[in-house]
């Protein structure tokens, strides 16, 4: 069973910690790029952060690792650790044998001028003279989730097989080969979806949308763009605010045409004015900076999916990207204007095994998806169908198959004896029956078990 | 009796209750000791980047702050958390993050006219010395917020209440502070408090036993913003993990209902516990009267003896 790859937010911030020194510390010359950073730390290592705001003088090891209570050194090691790759906390040991530290200084800079200051905002918004045709607030969602579910569409299209509705962008369909959703096969003009597509398509938008930028910064890097530069446009466009524009005259030129780019996910929407052009964030962009930490599940997902016990799914949804998730593993029945009606079959449910979809993808989709009415119940999937769904996973896996060899017709019980330990002690028995004197053992230690019993053959035949 | 829940994140409800006596800072301010203590106006700069740092660790904290007075107490602030756009149409929020909106600013200007309505409210009425604050009020307050964000749709944040406390216990507040520590162990809010007067307060301490809370009065005021940055800006969450100050010793000394004087043996109600330092006849709190008591239970038996013997039903 393929093993799902781990796409977590967290592996977005992995990316930022493996820039060079050099890029890591122009980051942080900017304050929004160093809260967005902060926030995305544990817990614990947010609090070390905070301690050591105002301590210029470094810090030994030991005073470090005296903040926190003895049974919890495993957490305190793994914060430390992420400071230091972050760049965050800085060796200053020199000569001595102990390991100091101190806060990165410029981060601190930053952060100081932070806690005086209070928040704020990047740039101001354009003044409402100059801005016309604003779209209101529920129209900015359902572009952003319009231009998000395009995307992700294309990727669907590819899964069912028929010609896409839209001509696919060459430039988000370049992103999906990259991450290893869609094949890349030079002689086809349509790709395919991978294994990991079908897994992609059930994770929820926020690991999705961390997984699409994370491909982008790394493609950007081929295009000529600094990809430091860019992590911290990135990070700074999630403390704009929803719905204001702001002039597009005020970012750089890498800054404009990945606004743009950005555009097509459904990030921000670009306007033209008389004169001025201007964007305006989106809320996917608002959720950039703020679901960075593994910790925080506090996404509420729109839930609209309804399990119940006789296995019957109701998806009370109009978008036909959530339909389609749902046709991965459901068997779909009805189609109202704002209800879909399924049902998880044992069919349908191999159907997704045999994609590459795990048991515990889809049971989790159930349950990150749940509509809002059922959401409170513990648990949220009935127990009978998760269990169910698993007990159809494991049925694939009743049968592992292992090359092996059998020896029988031993001429002595001592040497058969002697056979099934030696075969245990190099980890490769699979079988034995004393009764009928015969052993199984691996395929490839065939050749050690041989040169056993040769030697055994030998030692015998010189004791006669 | 730490009854702290053990979350899994850390977005926090941090209420801060500010003790902003007048008599107390004024006491304080005249009575200063040179470099090694703070006046109020350090004070508040400590407590500003305190909160500043509390909205900086997460984007989903909440924040409110609460001021005590003398005669009153009152909300200076509270924080959106996720900032919504603009309200209705065109109106733009950007006036909002200007210098004139961020927290701070809001949190000075608040205080500036509470101080100005403590005023008036003191010109009303005859000055008579006091020279406690409203804690029990703030507290009540403090615990209706909480309840108010809990009843929102879920996810909730992790709540706790921080309490600046200078001013020295007000013993007729007695039965209203333990109220609202009992109110706050129900809802699980540790109550954490941090003395920047000059002697510790038996309330604050039960408070913080009781709830799960951190108390602790700081040796060097100066270095106030530190101290809060150690010990009172650790959420729920890594409270589990870090080494924290623990209580020395807690003075449980209740006190008598009727004079509100500290006690150690006392006469109690058996109906509702209330305490009382001499012995009365009929329980102030619930009315209960243990003579009149013992006279309607004989009145029964005897009635019960009279059905027995006199046979009062016909057969």
């Amino acid at each position: 069973m393929p093993r799902l790859r781990v796409v977590s937010r967290a592996t977005f911030m992995d990316m930022v910690a493996s820039l060079p020194a050099s890029k890591l510390d122009r980051l942080y010359d900017s304050h929004w790029t160093c809260q967005a950073i902060l926030r995305s730390l544990t817990p614990l290592a947010k609090q070390y952060v905070m301690r050591m705001l105002y301590i210029d003088a470094p810090i030994p090891n030991k005073s470090l690792q005296e903040w926190v209570l003895p049974d919890a050194t495993v957490k305190h090691k793994v914060a430390i650790d992420k400071l230091e790759q972050l760049r965050i906390l800085v060796d200053v040991s020199e000569r001595k044998k102990e390991v100091t530290y101190r806060l990165n200084p410029k981060l601190q800079n930053q952060l100081r001028s932070v806690l005086k200051s209070g928040g704020g905002i990047p740039r101001d918004p354009m003044p409402s003279s100059i801005v016309a045709r604003l779209p209101t607030a529920t129209e900015l969602e359902n572009y952003a989730i319009q231009q998000w579910e395009l995307v992700i569409l294309q990727l669907v299209n590819s899964a069912s097989g028929e010609g896409p509705t839209a001509p696919l962008n060459k430039f988000i369909q370049h992103i999906f080969q990259k991450a290893g959703l869609l094949t890349s096969r030079e002689n086809e003009t349509t790709s395919r979806i991978t294994e990991a597509g079908f897994q992609f398509l059930l994770l929820e938008r926020s690991s999705q949308l961390w997984q699409i930028i994370r491909e982008y910064v790394s493609a950007a890097e081929e295009r000529g763009l600094d990809n430091g530069e860019l992590i911290g446009f990135l990070l700074e466009l999630g403390f704009h605010i929803v719905g204001e524009p702001y002039n597009m005259n005020t970012l750089t030129g890498m800054q404009q045409k990945a606004v743009e780019e950005l555009a097509i996910l459904g990030l921000a929407r670009v306007q033209q004015g008389m004169k001025d052009r201007w964007f305006i964030p989106t809320k996917l962009a608002a959720s950039l900076s703020t679901n960075l930490s593994e910790s925080s599940s506090w996404q509420p997902t729109e839930g609209f999916v309804v399990v119940e016990t006789n296995f019957r799914v109701y998806g009370y949804t109009s978008s036909k990207l959530q339909t389609e998730t749902l046709r991965l593993f459901v068997r779909l029945e009805y189609q109202l204007p704002n209800l879909v009606v399924g049902s998880l079959t044992k069919e349908s449910i191999n159907s997704a095994f045999a994609s590459g979809i795990n048991a515990e993808q889809i049971i989790s989709f159930l349950q990150k998806h749940a509509h809002p009415h059922v959401a409170p119940k513990v648990p949220t999937v009935p127990e009978t169908v998760s269990d169910q769904i698993r007990l159809w996973e494991t049925d694939r896996n009743r049968l592992q198959l292992l090359p092996a060899y059998v020896y029988e017709d031993f001429p002595s019980m001592d040497i058969f004896q002697a056979v099934v330990a030696y075969a245990r002690d190099i980890q490769g028995l699979l079988w034995e029956d004393a009764s009928t004197r015969r052993v199984v053992v691996r395929g490839e230690l065939h050749e050690d078990v041989r040169s056993f019993l040769h030697r055994q053959n030998t030692a015998s035949s010189q004791r006669k | 009796m730490a009854s702290t829940p053990t979350p899994a994140d850390d977005v926090s409800l941090v209420i801060v209750v500010v003790d902003v006596n007048p008599y107390f800072w004024v006491e304080k301010a005249n009575a200063s000791t040179g470099t090694s203590d703070i006046d109020f106006e350090q004070f508040l700069q400590h407590v500003l980047a305190f909160m500043n740092a509390i909205l900086l660790l997460n984007h989903m904290n909440y924040l409110a702050v609460i001021a005590t007075g003398s005669d009153s107490c009152s909300f200076l602030y509270e924080s959106l958390a996720g900032e919504s756009v603009s309200d209705g149409e065109g109106k733009p929020p950007s006036k909002r993050m200007n210098k004139h909106h961020t927290p701070s600013a809001k949190i000075v200007r608040g205080l500036k006219d509470f101080v100005s309505k403590e005023l008036a409210f003191k010109t009303e009425r005859k000055d008579n010395g006091k020279r406690y604050s409203l804690l029990s009020g703030s507290l009540s307050m403090a615990l209706c917020y909480v309840q108010r964000i809990l009843r929102q749709d879920p996810p909730h944040p992790h709540p706790r209440i921080l309490c600046f406390q200078g001013s020295p216990d007000a013993s007729q507040q007695y039965i209203a502070v333990m109220n609202a520590i009992f109110s706050a162990q129900r809802l699980m809010v540790p109550i954490d408090s941090c003395m920047v007067g000059s002697q510790h307060s038996a309330f604050l301490q039960q408070a913080a036993h009781i709830t799960g809370g951190i108390y602790m009065k700081p040796p060097h005021p100066e270095g106030l913003f530190e101290y809060l940055m150690m010990v009172f800006a650790t959420d729920l969450h890594s409270r589990r993990f870090l080494q924290l100050p623990r209580p020395t010793g807690v003075d449980f000394r209740a006190s008598c209902f009727c004079h509100k004087k500290t006690i150690d043996t006392g006469f109690v109600c058996s109906v509702c516990l209330s305490i009382f330092c001499k012995h009365h006849k009929e329980c102030s709190t619930c009315g209960y009267s243990q003579v009149s008591h013992h006279r309607k239970e004989a009145m029964i038996h005897q009635i019960f003896k009279q059905i027995l013997a006199k046979k009062w039903w016909k057969c």
